[in-house]
């Protein structure tokens, strides 16, 4: 029964090197683990997948920053790899003011490969400041909140905004949200006040707490932290769309593998208590 | 293997380094590392209050298209400062009570429409939930997990009789509820050391096909 003890006396440090190795190998030495899609991702992928070159334009705001990268910036590139594809047009903002950053870069990525044009298959309108504010003006008349967009153009002046007024005249808003402001002020302000058809993609750690509006349809589908961006790729390479690199699919099986190494930590843990206990 | 040679890759490499160290112990590395994210985070906050908020939204059309009524939003900005000097502290009450009675009015009715109506319509049972089994079976566990959890949060009466059983299904909905939420935090942390694996084991060390 010494063995158990053992158990509550394992160092941290070699809590911590486990789960180092446990996510690094899978990284370097892929084991090809399958994707399931989890229903409220397919809602959202079928949503945006219905639409073609004619629809309205989708709305991306992404409120994130670099922390949040791993797993919202895949579910970024693949929805713009998705809706490029398909040449629907998009509108591109930040709720953050990191988020540009992102979208930036995104767009840099994919500017080439799609030969896309600020103002024609897209338009960045950029940061600004006073979510309620921002939001609220949008469901009047965007061109009010953003005169210029992130590049300085004059709005009027690109072609994508000519019919574009506000939410009604937009297929889909999708947050990428990695807190606040982001998914609760889309609802709160575009989806409750407006009726905008909302999409949302978040962290792991929101996802528990956007599962009551997708049930209620005040929210038309979900990605979940990393899973759920890798069920996105996952579901545009399967649809037969470029995707590039597939960063989230590829991280699955070191997140498959960390989870398990967890688990039996936990296991372990609670085994050496119980016994510990007993033997009082 | 394909080692970087961009030293902003390296850069980037070591100050994550200098982060991993504390899961060691407490060290200079790791502080040093901190301290310069908090720095560089207040100085990017500062040039972007000033270059998306300040500056065009006040400081250009008072001060060089010279329109006058931006006079109001900055006296009342202004105000927030008089808290600084006790004698006219009580200035700081005006922007705040615009502020709370601005908020309040617009996020009131919204939240009720969000957080309360909505959530009503979908716990109550109607006949379209049970076009499917598994939908109507959905339906009928999550009413019966609101109105548990309801009745462990209904503090007015003892729990005893009746209400001891219900109030402590409602802590198993509320037990589920908790796990659900640790576990996508587990997964988020992990994802989070995902990416930075990706980017010493890709972008620095070429380690990734």
């Amino acid at each position: 029964m010494k063995i158990f003890g053992l158990f509550l006396k394992i160092p941290r440090q070699v809590v911590f090197l486990t789960i180092a190795i446990a996510v690094a190998l899978p990284l370097i030495i892929p084991l090809g683990m399958p994707v399931n899609i989890m229903p409220q991702s397919k809602k959202l992928f079928d949503a945006i997948d219905d639409l073609n070159e004619n629809s309205e334009a989708v709305l991306i705001s992404c409120d994130f920053d670099p922390q949040s990268m791993p797993e919202l910036y895949p579910m970024l590139v693949a929805m713009l790899n998705h809706c490029f594809s398909k040449k629907i047009k998009v509108i591109l903002l930040a709720l953050w003011p990191q988020g540009t950053g992102m979208v930036e870069m995104a767009i840099d990525d994919l500017a080439s490969k799609y030969n896309i044009k600020s103002g024609e298959e897209y338009a960045f309108l950029g940061y600004k400041f006073g979510v309620a504010a921002v939001l609220l003006g949008m469901g009047e008349n965007i061109k009010d909140v953003f005169p210029v967009d992130y590049y300085g153009t004059p709005i009027d002046s690109l072609t994508i905004m000519h019919d574009l007024r506000n939410y009604k005249d937009l297929s889909y808003v999708i947050s990428l949200s990695a807190g606040d402001p982001g998914y609760r002020a889309w609802l709160l302000y575009a989806q409750a006040r407006y009726g905008a058809k909302l999409g949302v993609g978040v962290t792991a750690v929101s996802a528990a707490d956007v599962y009551p509006y997708v049930e209620t349809g005040q929210v038309i589908g979900l990605l979940s932290g990393m899973k759920g961006a890798s069920e996105y790729e996952t579901m545009v390479s399967r649809a037969g769309y470029s995707t590039g690199d597939l960063k989230a699919t590829q991280g699955m099986d070191a997140q498959s593998l960390g989870h398990l190494i967890i688990m039996i930590f936990i296991i372990l843990g609670n085994t050496g208590y119980f016994f510990a206990r007993r033997k009082k | 293997m394909n080692i970087s040679t961009d030293p902003w890759i390296w850069l980037a490499a070591i100050l994550t380094i200098c982060i991993f160290s504390f899961l060691y112990r407490d060290n200079f590395f790791y502080r040093l590392a901190e301290h310069l994210f908090v720095g560089l985070s207040a100085g990017y906050l500062i040039a972007l209050t000033w270059h998306n908020q300040i500056y065009p939204n006040l400081f250009s059309p008072l001060f060089r298209e010279g329109n006058l009524m931006y006079l109001i939003p900055l006296t009342f900005a202004l105000c927030y400062f008089s808290r600084f000097i006790p004698k006219f502290s009580f200035l700081i009450r005006l922007p705040i009570a615009f502020v709370l009675g601005w908020g309040s009015g617009v996020a009131i009715p919204a939240v009720f429409q969000r957080d309360i109506l909505k959530q009503i319509q979908g716990t109550i049972l109607v006949g379209e939930a049970f076009s499917r089994w598994d939908t109507g079976l959905g339906a009928i566990i999550v009413m019966i997990g609101v109105l548990c959890t309801l009745i462990y949060f209904f503090f007015s009466q003892e729990r005893k009789g009746i209400l001891k059983p219900i109030s402590n299904i409602g802590i198993i909905f509320i037990m589920l509820g908790f796990g659900a939420s640790f576990g996508y935090t587990v997964m988020a942390r992990i994802s989070l050391l995902i990416g930075r694996f990706q980017f010493l084991l890709g972008q620095l060390l070429g380690l990734i096909k």
